[in-house]
């Protein structure tokens, strides 16, 4: 096995391992919150979509980008309202979102750009390599010569460990999922803190899609997310519920998603449909590894009801 | 001495009844006053009205000489009112000391400033001696040591006035002894505190003035040493003694239908467990069970229908030693249950009326073909209707959601459930509890109708009053344990109340 074979099979996995990571740390602030969204799915394919659609238009990755995350929000605040405002069930909502999102964005591909019509590409974001560190052999075009949203997603990693970590705000952020009437009276505003978790994890997830079309595959297919927004709920649980975990997380994920695509190219006599399982199975063995313990916010996709008679 | 709180002619609406009503007190700076008063009296109402989670219909409230209008938990802090609650408000995957720190608006900055805030903490601890330790979840830590973490963390955020609801409820003898030191400490710097109580023993230790509350007002407020506990409890209690409007059976000679004997169940649990009960019932008699809630009256009514085991001592069903406790060989034994919880424990609430009055009949040959496999529809149908004349289950067909019935016709469906089933044992925990004085009556007639045809029963409540109307025999329980029998006729009332209290 050649050092070329290694290093590109990491650089795939850091690529792939991108937008998993920006999905997960959307369901991560959502979970701190309490509110447990499996609706990423379909926020990420309102996200690819509109971030396709703006660099389409408009030749600018960046207002794709920016695009995908508002569109993530919007959608979102569907989640929101009906799960904090109207407490309804959190799962129910988030497969409602599920259901919604994907529908929604195939329709609008379909009446804007027509149906049948031949695949729309666009050009990606470039990669930008950072001056002396990316001439380090090795390391170099590993880690100092990506895309600006790979280092966008590792400074929201280690923003996010910080936040959660050290600052007062996200103590308070925290005591929201955990224990939601103690934070209440302490003053923290309970049922803001909700849905600015919304907000965020809409963004997020958003980005986590627009990355996908404007980073990674030049055009919009429907089902571009392929799972990756459940994938991303089992890196949260995964990672502990934290910035660096969820990292480590995405990245082994990313990896078994690089390496099943290096294996069907190998071309061993396994019917290559095994490989494309890799990633989906080894989800489930962490799962049923790390899931069973006791772990998380407490008070995770419990509604929370101001006390009234 | 200087006035801290007034609270003045407070008065809490809900839904047409009056939790509060006309409710005026204040508090002094450097004393305990306490709330003495029944469950359902509005202490816990009033409290929450002074910190900002209810709203008061009417009245003012005034903080430091200055009115104010409370309007959520977090404007409390800030004029410096702090609450321990009952349930702890802690989190507990957190530290104590993040749990301290928690929506600290006194300092600045976005970073903890963990060493500075560490300091600040172990200066306030160190000067009211209260012990813990910063470092440990709080999962790690001990009740009582929980409970410092939320007097400590109520000073961190600059309260002068400390609520505590039923501080000893959940703290061992010695950790009382703590906590009382505790308190003594606070109000020799000047802070007040407002504790929430039904204990005797308590209240009369720590109180400057207590302020007795019933049915939602003020009762009177009184000065420690102006008092003592029996005037108290008649004050709490509030008894008028008109006498019971049914007949008492005191000399009940059938046959014992139920019998424990010294049985337990989580012994050191005050409030949740069973410390060596031992009790007779006998067919054709009613067993009063009187006691504050929370004394071990759930796990009394779980253990005699078989729903929790006794961890000791011995349970007799009609002379027979049970040995394995499991709900459906008592319902098997003719033990009848109205559980205290209607819509948890007693019905289906989106199952019809029909359906809810056969659950514990669904295999007889009377209601199914083939052991349950098929229901009899049409046998069902008339069955509820003739059960819904019988007992006055008011509705508009047997066909309706039992959960769009009313309270009362709630119980009802229950009552005609369990007595249908002519049982041997009927055990009524809490039977009219939030029912109208129309429904209350219903059901205590058909107790009383069905004690005189033999079924032996076995009342727990909370209601006092349902208590002395009912009884044959009064039992009263405290911290899991039987403090005293009473005969049911000509009740020696003011006895009774003060071992409700634990004297």
């Amino acid at each position: 096995m050649s050092i070329s074979f290694v290093t590109n099979l990491i650089l795939a996995a850091i690529r792939m391992a991108v937008p998993l990571l920006f999905i997960a740390l959307a369901e991560l602030y959502s979970e701190r919150a309490g509110m447990v969204n499996i609706g990423l799915e379909g926020l990420a394919t309102v996200g690819a979509l509109a971030g396709f659609m703006l660099t389409y238009l408009t030749g600018n990755t960046w207002l794709g980008i920016l695009c995908g995350a508002l569109a993530g929000i919007l959608i979102n605040m569907i989640y929101a309202y009906a799960t904090v405002t109207l407490c309804a069930n959190h799962t129910v909502y988030g497969m409602a979102i599920n259901l919604l999102a994907p529908a929604l964005a195939s329709f609008i591909y379909r009446v804007y750009f027509g149906e049948g019509s031949s695949l729309m590409q666009i050009t990606l974001m470039q990669g930008i390599g950072i001056p002396v560190l990316k001439d380090i052999p090795f390391l170099g075009t590993l880690l100092f010569n990506q895309t600006p949203m790979v280092y966008l997603a590792v400074a929201l990693v280690i923003f996010t460990g910080i936040f959660f970590g050290k600052s007062k705000a996200g103590l308070n952020y925290k005591a929201v999922g955990e224990y939601p009437k103690a934070a209440a009276t302490l003053g923290i505003p309970v049922i803001r803190t909700k849905y600015l978790s919304c907000v965020i994890c809409g963004a997020l997830a958003g980005i986590g899609g627009a990355y996908l079309t404007t980073c990674y595959s030049t055009t919009y297919t429907e089902g571009i997310v392929s799972g990756r927004g459940f994938i991303a709920l089992a890196a949260v649980i995964f990672g502990r519920w934290t910035g660096g975990g969820v990292l480590l997380a995405c990245l082994f994920f990313g990896f078994c998603d690089a390496l099943q695509i290096r294996l069907q190219v190998l071309n061993i006599g396994i019917p290559y449909q095994f490989f494309q399982m890799i990633p989906y199975v080894a989800t489930i063995l962490v799962l049923t590894v790390v899931g069973s313990r006791k772990a998380g916010p407490q008070a995770n996709g419990k509604p929370y009801r101001k006390e009234e008679r | 001495m200087e006035e801290l709180l007034r609270m003045e002619h407070i008065s809490k609406q809900f839904a047409g009844f009056y939790a509060n009503r006309d409710i005026c007190l204040t508090v002094n700076r450097g004393e305990v006053l306490t709330l003495l008063g029944e469950n359902g009296a509005g202490k816990s109402t009033l409290m929450n009205i002074l910190i900002g989670l209810y709203q008061p219909t009417e009245g003012k409230i005034f903080f430091k000489g200055k009115e104010e209008r409370i309007e959520s938990p977090g404007q409390a802090v800030r004029l410096g009112i702090g609450m321990v609650h009952q349930h702890f408000m802690l989190v507990e995957a957190m530290t104590v000391f993040e749990n301290i720190i928690l929506g600290d608006k006194n300092s600045g900055g976005i970073f903890i400033d963990r060493d500075a805030r560490r300091a600040e903490i172990e200066a306030l601890a160190g000067r009211y001696g209260l012990d813990v330790e910063l470092d440990k979840l709080i999962t790690e830590i001990s009740v009582g040591a929980q409970q410092r973490v939320e007097i400590l963390k109520a000073l961190y955020h600059g309260a002068e006035l400390l609520i505590l609801d039923e501080p000893s409820a959940a703290l061992t003898d010695i950790e009382v002894e703590g906590l009382f030191a505790i308190i003594q400490k606070l109000t020799e710097e000047g802070k007040s505190i407002i504790s929430i109580s039904h204990k005797m023993r308590e209240v009369l230790r720590i109180s400057d003035r207590i302020t007795v509350l019933r049915a939602g007002e003020v009762v009177t407020t009184v000065k420690r040493n102006e008092t003592d506990a029996q005037k108290l409890a008649n004050l709490m209690i509030g008894h008028e003694l008109a006498g019971s409007q049914y007949e008492k059976k005191t000399k009940s000679d059938g046959q014992t239908v139920l019998k424990l004997n010294e049985v337990k169940y989580h012994e050191h649990s005050k409030h949740n467990g069973l410390a060596g009960v031992s009790i007779e019932v006998k067919a054709g008699e009613i067993v009063g069970i009187a006691g504050v809630d929370g004394n071990g009256q759930t796990q009394l009514a779980q253990v005699v229908t078989g729903v929790i085991s006794p961890e000791q001592g011995a349970l007799e069903i009609k002379g027979e030693k049970i040995s394995v406790s499991d709900p459906s060989a008592f319902i098997g034994r003719n033990v009848s249950h109205v559980p205290e919880d209607r819509n948890l424990q007693g019905l289906i609430g989106d199952m019809p009326i029909s359906d809810n009055l056969i659950l514990k009949l669904t295999d007889s040959a009377q209601f199914s073909r083939g052991k349950g496999m098929f229901l009899k529809k049409k046998e069902i149908r008339s069955y509820a209707e003739n059960l819904t004349e019988k007992y006055d289950i008011r509705c508009t067909s047997v066909e309706q959601d039992v959960r769009s019935l009313s309270g009362g016709n709630q119980q009802k469906v229950i009552l005609a459930r369990e007595l249908e089933s002519e049982p041997e044992l009927l055990v009524a925990a809490h039977p009219t509890r939030g029912l109208d004085i129309g429904a209350t009556r219903f059901v205590h007639d058909q107790m009383i109708a069905a004690r005189d045809r033999g079924v032996g029963i076995l009342l727990i409540s909370a209601d006092f009053d349902e208590i002395l109307e009912m009884s044959d025999r009064i039992l009263v329980m405290f911290e899991g344990q039987i403090m005293g029998e009473f005969s049911g006729e000509n009740p020696p009332v003011e006895e009774i109340s003060l071992a409700m209290t634990g004297r």
